[in-house]
């Protein structure tokens, strides 16, 4: 009845208060029922074994990926580098950047920045 | 194993000692999970995310907090990006959220779940914390990172509007 403050009132005042008002006492016994069926439940106990399938993944995960990125980037530059005196210079400086973030995204697979491990909320 | 040596040595990459922590705390998290987005498929993806993320920041574990009260952070998060990119649950026949305690009908239980359905997903957080799983006022504000003021104004409106919806659903209330 309070929002959640502190009451102004004593508990004395405020339970003469309600003793005397039939709007407040009515409330009060609403409330006083919603408690009863609230207590009278809990979370049902859930029955699962996550395990395999969480092993399943942190064991993919746990595969290193950098040495394979690496040979994947020198692969490219040696290619690159192999194509230089034979095309326009320009455009292959220019693609050069974006074939090298493309080449570690698709090695890494997913987002390395996507997991929250700040520990602060989110909402 | 108690939690602080599981941590210890899944820090040092220890499989078993994880294995351990996930058997200790996922019927827990997948009850949390519920709560918050009322589908059961649903919070057991959340719960192998958020224990996967648990996996990959074990290193930088925050030892001033409990095992548990770390990962519901992660968990949380985890829940509430489901709830932004999936529809609400219809049918509360698969969820199975509460279990009734001696003295409480079937029906009493159906009631308050379709009551706990039509909240936000936060009130039925903060209200599934509080009287499901008895946290106190500092409990709470410890596990949703908000002040103690901000935990009791938020009980106070979820209660009543839980209160609203149940008291067309049973008339004694």
């Amino acid at each position: 009845m309070t929002g959640g403050e502190e009451p102004e009132l004593s508990k004395e005042l405020l339970a003469a208060h309600v003793a005397g008002c039939a709007n407040c006492h009515r409330e009060l016994e609403q409330l006083q029922a919603l408690d009863q069926v609230l207590a009278g439940h809990t979370l049902r106990e859930q029955h699962v074994d996550l395990w395999p399938a969480i092993e399943n993944r942190i064991t993919k995960r746990t595969v290193d990926w950098k040495p394979f990125a690496l040979i994947g980037l020198l692969l490219v530059i040696i290619k690159l580098l192999e194509m230089l005196p034979a095309h326009d210079l320009g455009m292959t400086i220019k693609l050069v950047p974006l074939v090298i973030v493309a080449l570690l995204f698709v090695l890494i697979k997913e987002n390395p920045f996507r997991i929250n491990t700040e520990l602060v909320m989110e909402r | 194993m108690d939690d602080a040596g599981a941590i210890k040595r899944c820090q040092q990459g220890d499989r078993e000692a994880f294995r351990h922590l996930v058997e200790r705390y996922q019927r827990r998290a997948v009850g949390h999970a519920v709560a918050i987005l009322f589908d059961r498929d649903d919070a057991e993806d959340a719960v192998q995310e958020a224990f996967i993320d648990a996996f990959q920041a074990i290193g930088r574990f925050d030892t001033s907090r409990t095992f548990y009260q770390w990962f519901y952070v992660l968990l949380r998060n985890r829940c509430y990006k489901m709830t932004a990119r999936r529809r609400p649950t219809e049918n509360l026949d698969d969820v199975q959220l509460l279990a009734s305690q001696p003295g409480m009908s079937d029906e009493t239980r159906l009631a308050l779940e379709k009551a706990l359905h039509s909240l936000t997903p936060e009130e039925r957080e903060i209200v599934s914390l509080k009287y499901f799983s008895g946290l106190s006022y500092d409990e709470l504000a410890t596990h949703l990172q908000i002040p103690r003021g901000t935990v009791m104004s938020r009980l106070f409106y979820a209660r009543q509007r839980l209160q609203g919806k149940l008291a067309r659903t049973l008339p004694k209330v």
